[in-house]
């Protein structure tokens, strides 16, 4: 598993230590990855007041692959929600334990 | 007459009480549903709780309060206010080419939190789950 967030590295490995995180989790200052992915969000930018981040994508999640192909992906239309773990499990599910 | 406005100031503090009440439950309601990565579709009850706090704080003002009702109104105007606020401004849009299903990512690098670097490349012959989140915010 792989996480996407303009948080500054040493904000990451705190949260990380606090929540337990085992993911590779990434630094996305610049939003290169999140604008390659085409997800940044266009509407009002309401990230952490004080960081100097020009926006913050939109929350996504994707399965990918073993060939790089995009197999699901679930987006929150508003940044209240989230992917739950039940929905994340059955789309491992539906798309990797397939035959 | 005078009677009377201790009256009204005793009503509204209490009210300012009340109106504090309602929006301690209402976010502890709200964090456990955010806990649980559970947040309804439909949030009109959550904003109703939040909104009927607040509305209860002006109220209070409204009547009159003693200076240690004022406190606990002012409080719950504030907090009644900041979920309508949040989901006023929570509608997410992406670019106009957003990756799709069926899409190949593209490839990418980036530090992760030890400062080393993550190249998309190393992915290859393994699938991966990839969540763009908001960080700690």
């Amino acid at each position: 598993m792989l996480t996407v967030s303009t948080d500054k590295p040493g904000v990451i490995q705190k949260k990380r230590g606090v929540h337990r995180l085992k993911a590779r989790m990434l630094s996305d200052r610049n939003l290169a990855v999140t604008d390659a992915f085409g997800l940044r969000n266009q509407l009002i930018h309401s990230g952490p007041p004080g960081d100097d981040v020009e926006a913050l994508p939109v929350p996504t999640t994707l399965l990918v692959n073993s060939d790089g192909k995009v197999l699901w992906i679930d987006q929150a239309e508003n940044y209240q929600r989230r992917s739950g773990p039940e929905v994340v499990m059955a789309a491992l599910q539906t798309h990797l334990d397939a035959p | 007459m005078k009677t009377m406005t201790a009256n009204r100031k005793k009503i509204g503090t209490t009210l300012g009480f009340v109106a504090l009440a309602v929006a301690i439950l209402a976010v502890a309601l709200w964090s456990r549903q955010i806990n649980q990565v559970a947040i309804p579709e439909d949030r009109t009850l959550f904003v109703a709780a939040f909104l009927a706090a607040a509305v209860l704080g002006v109220a209070a003002f409204a009547i009159g309060t003693r200076w240690f009702g004022g406190v606990p109104a002012i409080f719950a105007i504030a907090v009644g206010s900041f979920l309508p606020f949040t989901i006023a401004i929570s509608p997410q849009q992406v670019a106009e080419n957003p990756i799709r299903v069926g899409d190949t990512i593209p490839i990418f690098t980036a530090l992760d939190d030890t400062g080393e670097r993550f190249r998309s490349d190393d992915l290859a012959g393994s699938p991966v789950l990839i969540k763009f989140f908001r960080g700690h915010w």
